[in-house]
């Protein structure tokens, strides 16, 4: 009895913080397997490459989709041959991890999901408002605001409901950029990151617990990767643009979207959310998700060949999950960087 | 690990005093490698903690447990709400799973038909069994609308004077549900050692008490609980520590957020479900820090909870005494 308390208590923590060190560890394995950790928005993608990759490369791939927070920590460490993020690495991080290399290698989006039981219509939603509703300012759903946006339709007197992720999440990180850059109150008070401090609202853990609470909350609104939305039959907002056309996160707004940034910067970091009046098409919540490898690896060899083929023939996998190709100008900064890698 | 005093009983020596043969020596020595090194293991745990929590211990000071804020953009961190989560969770998980789990103990030892038993037992300590996921996503899915959309709107109406029973939630996700949560996971834990526990009684004092006319509630008021209250103390105890340290379920269905409100209905979370939530993702060194300052926390909390708990057995349960008390009560009764 005397330390059994203790004791389990702190088996518990333990087990607790494990799973998080276990998982961001991984495992160094054989040379002729390559080990990546993190995005769970990209891992959709990175799965159905698996095999592809193993008979065209002989090269074995692991995934583990721990969250783009973890990828990064993970290959700081270098626990893994590459880490994946939705967010492009802050300063800081960069010089932390000392000789990486970041190359955008896919193309999505994240959709707004709602869920009102009585209506039945594709409804609209524009920036400031969503920000407003996630500040917890708009709290129901017929408010003037969302009626506006959505003539002849009747929108009940339901409580709003936000949910987001409580776990770390590069599309928290997506999501929460697109409402900076709509509103300034949402930048100045919340900001962005992987993970922010929620005025209002309640948490799921992972895509899967959003869609769970949203799906089982009548007047609830969240979001997710798209490919995760569709997959699940969820019902998402067609989102005003600045050029003021309600879009949908399909292929051709995501295009649109990717084709207002084609120039990315001295870290190969690119800036896709609420693009410019002039993409007319373009889905405001898109984002290039990245790839993050050491400079010298001493897999550089499989590595180069795995990157290569990533960014070449394993976008072809990626329509079918709405996935877009990236586009030809990125193409060619991320295979330069890709050459950069040696031993 | 040794998991309940159960009342010392007399006539049995102790080793020390005697001439120690190998077989001795060797239990001895394993046995004494077996303690030592679970102390030392909770002494590595807790340095691993203070050192890699020192950043965000230099930079917020003891100040960070009356902080209610959690922002990782702006980088200012506290630890109040999840302190007032994990207590509020944990207490009236075990005040709902105490009464209950002593009740099904007893039916199961006193009351239920033997035929009855075995799988009655069997199913409680199944329950024990499920993983927390899984517990996690029932409450989600099914738990946690029925209690949105039933329970809470009835508790509100009857008891809304109270504001514990504020507004029910819209959605499945709350302190209540992951009360309701903690409370299935802790039951099968209490009631099977009071279960344990119920069975030690001996059979002649019960027997005693009815033969002198007492009612089954009275022998069971006069002789079983008194003999086993230190035991009953320490396996509330002991399902309070795992309430305290629950994290996947109580991630999935308590909601998040750093609003310290009395209603139940609201969402809120606990220290453990924020380390689980967030540990993976944190993506800045202090956040890291800060999470496990969280598990410092919730270190010295159940080190606190436990030497408390060591205080309450000492008291309740003083070895025969409480017997020998018992079975004068059952000569008075009678």
């Amino acid at each position: 009895m005397k330390k059994s308390l203790s004791f389990a208590a702190v088996l518990a923590l333990v087990a607790a913080v494990a799973a998080g060190m276990s998982a961001a560890a991984g495992a160094r394995s054989s040379d002729t397997t390559i080990t990546g950790a993190g995005s769970t928005f990209v891992s959709p993608l990175v799965q159905t490459w698996q095999q592809p990759v193993g008979g065209a490369l002989g090269v074995t791939l692991n995934y583990n989709p721990i969250g783009s927070g973890g990828g990064i920590a993970a290959i700081t460490n270098r626990t893994v041959d590459f880490g994946a993020s939705d967010a492009p690495l802050s300063p800081d991080q960069f010089s932390a991890c000392k000789g990486c290399l970041q190359i955008p290698w896919a193309l999505a989006a994240t959709a707004v999901l709602y869920n009102v039981s009585s209506v039945k219509n594709l409804l609209h939603m524009d920036g400031p408002t969503l920000a407003k509703i996630f500040s917890g300012e708009i709290t129901k759903w017929n408010d003037p605001a969302i009626v506006k946006l959505n003539k002849g339709v009747s929108l009940p007197d339901t409580t709003m409901t936000t949910v987001h992720r409580s776990d770390g999440s590069g599309t928290t990180w997506n999501f929460t950029d697109y409402l900076s850059s709509v509103s300034p109150a949402w930048k100045s008070k919340y900001g962005v990151g992987t993970s922010v401090n929620w005025p209002a609202g309640t948490g799921g853990r992972g895509s899967a617990g959003v869609s769970a609470v949203v799906s089982q909350t009548n007047g609830s609104i969240g979001y997710a990767d798209v490919a995760f939305a569709l997959k699940n039959h969820l019902k998402y907002f067609a989102m005003k643009n600045s050029s003021g056309k309600f879009t949908t996160p399909g292929l051709r707004g995501i295009l649109a979207a990717a084709s207002s940034d084609q120039k990315p910067d001295a870290n190969n970091a690119l800036s896709i959310v609420n693009p410019p009046k002039k993409f007319a098409n373009a889905y405001p919540i898109s984002t290039f998700t990245y790839v993050i490898v050491p400079e010298t690896s001493a897999k550089a060899p499989e590595l180069k060949k795995f990157l290569f083929w990533a960014v070449t023939k394993g976008q072809t996998f990626g329509p079918k999950l709405l996935f877009q190709p990236i586009p030809k100008p990125v193409l060619v900064v991320a295979e330069k960087t890709i050459k950069k890698i040696h031993t | 690990m040794a998991s309940i005093d159960t009342p010392v009983r007399p006539g049995r020596r102790s080793f020390t005093g005697r001439r120690l043969r190998p077989a001795d020596a060797l239990l001895q020595g394993v046995a004494a490698i077996a303690a030592t090194s679970a102390a030392v293991l909770v002494g590595l745990i807790a340095y691993k903690l203070v050192r890699d929590a020192w950043p965000a211990i230099s930079r917020y000071g003891i100040a960070f447990v009356a902080h209610d804020i959690w922002d990782p953009v702006a980088n200012h961190y506290g630890a109040a709400s999840f302190l007032f989560g994990t207590v509020l969770t944990s207490v009236f998980a075990l005040a709902i799973a105490g009464p209950l789990a002593i009740a099904i103990a007893l039916y199961l030892t006193e009351l239920a038909p033997r035929a009855l038993r075995g799988p009655v037992t069997a199913l409680v300590e199944t329950l024990a069994a499920i993983p927390s996921v899984v517990i996690g996503l029932w409450g989600i899915l099914v738990l946690g609308p029925f209690l949105a959309h039933h329970v809470e709107p009835w508790l509100h109406s009857a008891l809304g004077f109270i504001p514990l029973f504020g507004s029910p939630s819209t959605g499945p996700q709350s302190i209540f549900t992951a009360i309701v949560v903690l409370t299935i996971m802790i039951l099968p834990i209490v009631a099977s050692i009071c279960r344990e526990l119920f069975l030690s009684v001996p059979r002649e004092l019960k027997e005693g008490a009815l033969a002198l006319g007492t009612t089954r509630w009275e022998m069971i008021r006069a002789v079983v609980f008194p003999y086993a209250r230190g035991g009953i103390a320490a396996a509330l105890i002991l399902g309070f520590g795992r309430a305290i340290g629950e994290a996947i379920a109580v991630t999935q269905v308590v909601g998040g957020g750093t609003i310290i409100q009395a209603n139940l209905f609201s969402g809120g979370d606990t220290l453990a479900s924020k380390i689980a939530a967030s540990y993976q993702g944190a993506d800045s060194n202090i956040q890291v820090a800060a999470l496990i300052y969280l598990g410092l926390i919730l270190l010295v909390f159940s080190l606190v909870v436990n030497l408390l708990a060591q205080w309450v057995v000492r008291q309740f349960g003083r070895g025969q005494g409480a017997v020998s008390r018992a079975s004068a009560r059952v000569g008075a009764t009678a």
